[in-house]
This record gives C-alpha cells, sequence and structure tokens, in this order.
C-alpha cells in the first residue's frame, strides 16, 4: 500500500489544525513526549480529555438548567475544563472557556449560555478532526504518525 | 518519614516549584520571600520547562541557552535525573498525565495524587521524593495548605539536626523542599501566598531568569535521600 499520500495527508490535516486555530504550541509539546517507549502518547491524553471533558459539560449542562445559576459552581467546572483542554493545547475550546469564565464573574447568565453552546460546538469540532487525524495516523503506523519535527 | 541518613550527611527535602500561567514582574519580586514555593511555573506545563525546572532544582547540570529543546538535549541530562523520584499534586487528570508524561521523559520515578490530602497522606510514609509538581488551586486543600505541612516538617526536621537550633540558610541542617507549584492563575496565586508569607516565585517564561533564581535556592547540597 503506497503510504506517502497517506503522510501527506496527515502532515497536511495536522497542519490545517493550527493553522485554523483549533490547536496551538501545548500539543506540539505532547508530540514531543511520544516515543518508542511511549509510542501513543498523544492519542492516550486525547482520550483522557476526551473523557474528562465529556464529563464536565455534562455537568456544565446540569448546572446551567439551574435556576438561578450558581456562578461559582460554573466557574469551578469552567475552570477544570479550561485546564484540561489547555493542556492538550485545544486553543478555540479554551478561549471559549475563558470567555465563560469572565462572564461568570460578572453573572452574566445569557453571555453564559450563549458562550457555552459556542464551545460546545467547538469541542465537537475539534474533537471530530482529532479523532480523523488520529484515524490516518493509526492506519499509517506507529513511528509516523505524530512525531514530527517542528 | 523523611529516612535516608547517610554517613550523618545532610539531606535534603524535596523541592517545590510553582507552576503558574502568568505573573507580573512586581508580583515576581514581592513575592521572593523564602518559603512556599521555589519557583513559579505557567501551566499547562511545557514539556521542556519540566525538564529545565528539575534539572536546576535538583542542582544539576548548566544554564541552557534560552529557546532550546529541552527534549532533544543530552544522555547527561537524562542520566542526572533518571531515578529521581517526583511527586505530582494535581486534581486535573490530564494535565497530571502531561507531567507525568514530561518527568517520565527522563526515566524520574512518578507518583501522581489527585488531592494535598492524598499526597500529604504518601508523607507519613518513609517515602522520599526529590520534588513536588503542586497545583496550587485544588478544591479541598489548595496547594498551599498542603505545602505548609511540608515546610513545618523542614523547621522541625533542621532544628532537630541542628540540636535545637534552626539556620536558615546554613548548609548544615537546612532541609528545603523544592516545590514547583502549578497554577492557572498565578496573580491571585502570588496575592494569597504573599499574604500568607509563603511564596518564592520567579518569573517562568524566561528560562536563563528561571535558572538563576532557582539556582540560588538549589545550590545547596545534592539529595542523599533517595534510592
Amino acid at each position: 500500500m503506497e503510504r506517502n499520500p497517506m503522510r501527506r495527508q496527515l502532515a497536511s490535516l495536522r497542519k490545517s489544525l493550527f493553522d485554523q486555530g483549533y490547536l496551538d504550541e501545548q500539543f506540539m509539546e505532547l508530540e514531543q513526549l511520544q516515543d518508542d517507549a511511549n509510542p501513543n502518547f498523544v492519542e492516550e491524553v486525547v482520550t483522557l480529555y476526551y473523557r474528562d471533558s465529556a464529563r464536565l459539560i455534562l455537568n456544565l449542562d446540569h448546572a446551567l438548567e439551574r435556576r438561578p445559576l450558581d456562578f461559582s459552581k460554573l466557574d469551578g467546572l469552567m475552570h477544570q475544563f479550561k485546564g484540561s483542554s489547555s493542556s492538550i493545547g485545544a486553543k478555540k475550546v479554551k478561549a471559549e472557556s475563558t470567555l465563560f469564565r469572565e462572564y461568570c464573574k460578572y453573572g452574566n447568565a445569557e453571555g453564559c449560555m450563549r458562550t457555552f453552546q459556542q464551545l460546545k460546538k467547538e469541542y465537537a469540532t475539534l474533537r471530530k478532526k482529532l479523532e480523523t487525524y488520529f484515524q490516518l495516523a493509526r492506519q499509517i503506523g506507529p513511528m509516523e504518525s505524530a512525531n514530527r519535527p517542528k | 518519614m523523611l529516612e535516608g541518613k547517610q554517613n550523618g550527611q545532610v539531606f535534603k527535602l524535596p523541592k517545590v516549584i510553582l507552576l503558574a500561567t502568568n505573573i507580573t514582574n512586581v508580583e515576581l519580586e514581592k513575592a521572593k520571600a523564602a518559603g512556599f514555593a521555589d519557583t513559579v511555573i505557567m501551566k499547562p506545563m511545557r514539556a521542556s520547562m519540566a525538564a529545565a525546572c528539575l534539572q536546576q532544582v535538583l542542582g544539576i547540570g548548566k544554564k541552557r541557552q534560552a529557546g532550546k529543546n529541552m527534549l532533544n538535549g543530552s544522555m547527561a541530562l537524562q542520566g542526572l535525573l533518571c531515578g529521581k523520584k517526583i511527586l505530582v499534586v494535581d486534581d486535573n487528570m490530564v494535565h497530571q498525565r502531561v507531567v507525568a508524561g514530561a518527568l517520565k521523559k527522563f526515566e524520574v520515578a512518578v507518583e501522581c495524587r489527585e488531592s494535598g490530602k492524598a499526597a500529604l497522606k504518601l508523607l507519613q510514609r518513609p517515602y522520599c521524593f526529590d520534588a513536588y509538581f503542586m497545583d496550587i488551586q485544588m478544591p479541598e486543600m489548595n496547594g498551599f495548605e498542603a505545602t505548609h505541612p511540608i515546610r513545618m516538617m523542614e523547621s522541625k526536621a533542621n532544628k532537630q539536626m541542628n540540636g535545637g537550633m534552626d539556620e536558615d540558610s546554613g548548609r548544615k541542617g537546612e532541609w528545603h523542599v523544592p516545590i514547583l507549584a502549578m497554577t492557572a492563575d498565578v496573580i491571585h496565586a502570588t496575592y494569597d501566598a504573599l499574604n500568607a508569607g509563603w511564596m518564592d516565585v520567579s518569573k517562568p517564561f524566561e528560562e536563563a531568569k528561571l535558572y538563576q533564581v532557582v539556582a540560588e535556592f538549589f545550590k545547596s547540597t545534592r539529595s542523599n535521600c533517595f534510592t
């Protein structure tokens, strides 16, 4: 099977994730930690992120249904979410988290809800793109996927 | 707890390094009161920064050129860090994983705990860590609350070793735990730390300055307290 086109595709996909602002340099940090001893490090951390963030989104959804809104609780949840997101370099998601927390700070319910919808959209998009990326990487083979020099 | 004496030599308690997202120069300068944390690092922690901090914290290696990729660094660094024991305390599992991954790269033995409470439990047993990476914004017990007991242990141990005399900066009987405290909100964390009189931070982004500050604190004895 001809791998080169796939490799090119992978590289191009990866590049677009950065160029379009979905990922920042923290993701590269993860890539640098991947090696023979930890050949799937990036995907493992990202998978952990999916689990962690899915749980937090669920909790946030519930919290946003309460009336009145508990901004302190919302902020706490989003603090966690932001932390996870920034740990994998999820740039756009992180930006929405920051915005959400600002709205929490000022008790702006509408702002929170609006931002959260946007955040979920960004999260879904990122997740889809990353899933595609890792799927392709797996097809290509263990060593050639995420471990790219800058 | 804290075993590992060797022929009456001084042995070092682990060090604490503060990890933070941003900090102003003013805060930095003000926060240099010795005590709680020995240095500040931004969250999310850059893998390269972890290596740099550890290197300095453990008093090994020379200053690296700023901007160089630490992870492409030498076998020498790897060898020096190899076998060190680090405790990572962070309630964010993703970040914890990243920190552990960065440290393991250098064949550091990493233990992880999700809370200050759990971390302190570990200290009740005869563990001995060379450094702590401690998140200071955890819900139950924040990093300051978790490291206070560590500092207390230090003074106690110092007093004991010096036969009742407490020397701050003397090399003999000086236990100074390198604490790398991690936070995403350094400004507030700094104020808290300043108020508590605990914090000792350095600016994370400037690697050169980081080395300088960290080196000041860590040019003391090497750790004798590890396997």
